[in-house]
């Protein structure tokens, strides 16, 4: 491997090292060049900043409801009215946006989007009780970040600590305390509590994931936001603009603390406490992205699977039913999670995107479905930025002019490519912009 | 001898990471007997981290202390007894790669400067702040 390196290192004008021969080298060749898995052409960038504005808005929503019922609902046996928000956390500001934030990158305000307030107010239909929009499920589909959530509870193991974490003596012992706090003048649940202890137990860990999540998109929410006021603006160039951009951003937030405090009674308990120095990146973004994008589980209405048949990987790691992989059409009608996310966002969409699905295959009948396809471009840009963001974390910058280590971002590239050479990867339909 | 903190302090080239030591509570450790191998990186090392990255971390102490304890080993370890060993454990608890002996390179970063031998340690100048993963 080294005579060629070095025969084509010693002829300035050539590349340093010789082309990939991975079945995706023409993606692994624009990675290296700076730039996303998604082509950059202006369409492209229109879809995945307009898709982000409109997955912004209810995510302001997500954020927000999932601390409330972390923080605030906990273990109420019958969580009702978990879908709603109290004022204050409605009124919570984002710790990342508005003059109160101590990293002031984006320009958002701190409060719930006005176009979220406004949805809420109104929903499809018209202005009425919360309550009877709720029942009439005129509403953000909360039951999409839960499943968001509960995915990642399922994959567990996919890096950091905070799995870790939960199976502690430490963890135990503070849930332990919150839940003794929580059914304290509940002697039927404590009693519930003393017979089947690890129950509870496993609720709260769902709870903490619950947090973990909310977490991670308070910080995502205003991005998508600024991403989509500097597209109206004219700011970016391209998909690797956008691209860089998260990557930036990811960089920015890296070390936000991830935790899970339950306030009972107005006692702050903490269940994973932050000076556990658990991290946005690492305990919340990757496995996120991992157990949210490439893995989750088989969704029930899609297709029928035999496990016996070896339909379903017997592997966690292999799973692979996450938007990377989706087949859009069937997700996109079945009325499970992903359906219920293109319905929040179809909201929300920018003028420009109604008018770009108009144009194409069945017009409005079909936008959910085009949406879809849009989210999975928007989302492969986003797997390529923490792809990107990996590369530089701990790997060599992209101008290095040392083979070796070239060489080693190849490699990282490949590896990651790997993962999409499973015949239900979207990244060929990706490539070209008739796949909608 | 000097110190492993009062070595950093003499180069005139570590005031982000003895700045960053100092908010998160590590000084006392770092002064102790030790003895430990701490790779230590540049001023432009953190300068050139993406905008909010180091404020981010300065702003949250235990997670700035993570990140600082990836670079610090157990152990009073020379250049040639680190290369001799694929990866080492740190602080942090995550592995430290050693990816190659000429140039001498940590992780994903090369050590500008070897064997800077103190009272409690050894200190290795390196040009990148060094990630776990």
């Amino acid at each position: 491997m080294t005579t060629p390196i070095a025969a084509v290192a010693n002829c300035p004008s050539a590349p340093l090292i010789p082309p990939s021969q991975h079945p995706w080298a023409e993606v692994i060749h624009r990675l290296e060049a700076g730039g996303s898995m998604l082509p950059d052409t202006p369409e492209n960038l229109m879809q995945i900043i307009g898709i982000y504005k409109a997955y912004a808005v209810p995510m302001d929503f997500y954020w927000r409801d999932l601390l409330y019922i972390a923080e605030q609902v906990f273990l109420d046996p019958l969580p009702a009215f978990k879908y709603f928000p109290s004022q204050e956390y409605l009124e919570r500001p984002n710790a990342y946006a508005g003059e109160q934030s101590k990293l002031r990158l984006w320009r958002g305000g701190e409060q719930a989007h006005p176009e979220l307030l406004a949805f809420m107010a109104r929903g499809e239909t018209t202005a009425m009780p919360k309550l009877l929009h709720h029942l009439w499920h005129d509403r953000i589909n909360m039951e999409f970040a839960e499943a968001c959530a509960q995915a990642m509870l399922w994959h567990q193991a996919m890096g950091g600590r905070f799995n870790d974490y939960l199976e502690s003596e430490a963890y135990r012992a503070n849930a332990d305390r919150a839940i003794k706090a929580y059914f304290r003048r509940n002697p039927l649940m404590l009693g519930l509590y003393q017979a089947f202890p690890e129950m509870f137990l496993e609720k709260v860990k769902q709870l903490s994931y619950y947090a973990n999540l909310g977490l991670f998109w308070e910080v995502m929410a205003p991005v998508f936001f600024e991403m989509s006021d500097i597209y109206d603006e004219g700011g970016f160039q391209g998909v690797p603009d956008a691209m860089n951009f998260l990557v930036k951003g990811i960089f920015a937030v890296a070390g936000r603390p991830i935790y899970h405090h339950v306030f009972i009674d107005g006692e702050c308990i903490e269940i994973i406490p932050k000076a556990e120095g658990f991290t946005w990146l690492y305990e919340a973004a990757l496995p996120y992205v991992e157990a949210v994008f490439y893995r989750t589980s088989p969704f029930r209405g899609t297709k029928s699977y035999n496990a016996q048949a070896g339909q379903v990987p017997s592997h966690q790691a292999d799973f692979h039913y996450g938007i990377l992989y989706a087949d859009v059409y069937p997700v996109g009608s079945a009325g499970i999670p992903p359906t219920l996310l293109m319905q929040d966002m179809v909201h929300f969409l920018p003028p420009y995107l109604k008018e770009l699905y108009k144009q194409h295959r069945r017009g409005e009948q079909d936008q959910l479905i085009q949406l879809g396809i849009t989210f999975q471009r928007s989302m492969y840009n986003v797997t390529s930025a923490v792809i990107q963001a990996l590369r530089a974390a701990l790997f060599y910058p992209l101008d290095d002019t040392d083979p070796e280590h070239l060489l080693a971002n190849r490699r990282f590239f490949e590896g990651q490519m790997d993962r999409f050479l499973r015949p239900e990867a979207r990244l060929g339909a990706i490539q070209s912009q008739d796949y909608r | 001898m000097a110190s492993i903190l009062d070595t950093a302090r003499a180069a005139g080239c570590f005031t982000t990471l003895l700045t960053a030591v100092e908010l998160a509570g590590l000084s006392a450790a770092l002064d102790s007997p030790g003895p430990f191998t701490v790779f230590a990186p540049v001023d432009e090392a953190f300068a050139a981290l993406p905008p909010g990255t180091v404020q981010t971390l300065v702003d949250n102490t235990p997670q700035l202390a993570r990140i600082l304890k990836y670079h610090v080993l157990a152990g009073a370890w020379s250049r040639d007894q680190l290369i001799d060993q694929a990866q080492w454990i740190s602080l942090e608890g995550a592995p430290v790669p050693i990816r190659r002996a000429t140039p001498f390179e940590v992780k994903n970063a090369t050590v500008v400067t070897a064997d800077l031998l103190c009272d409690n340690g050894v200190v290795h100048v390196i040009n990148r702040v060094i990630l776990p993963g």
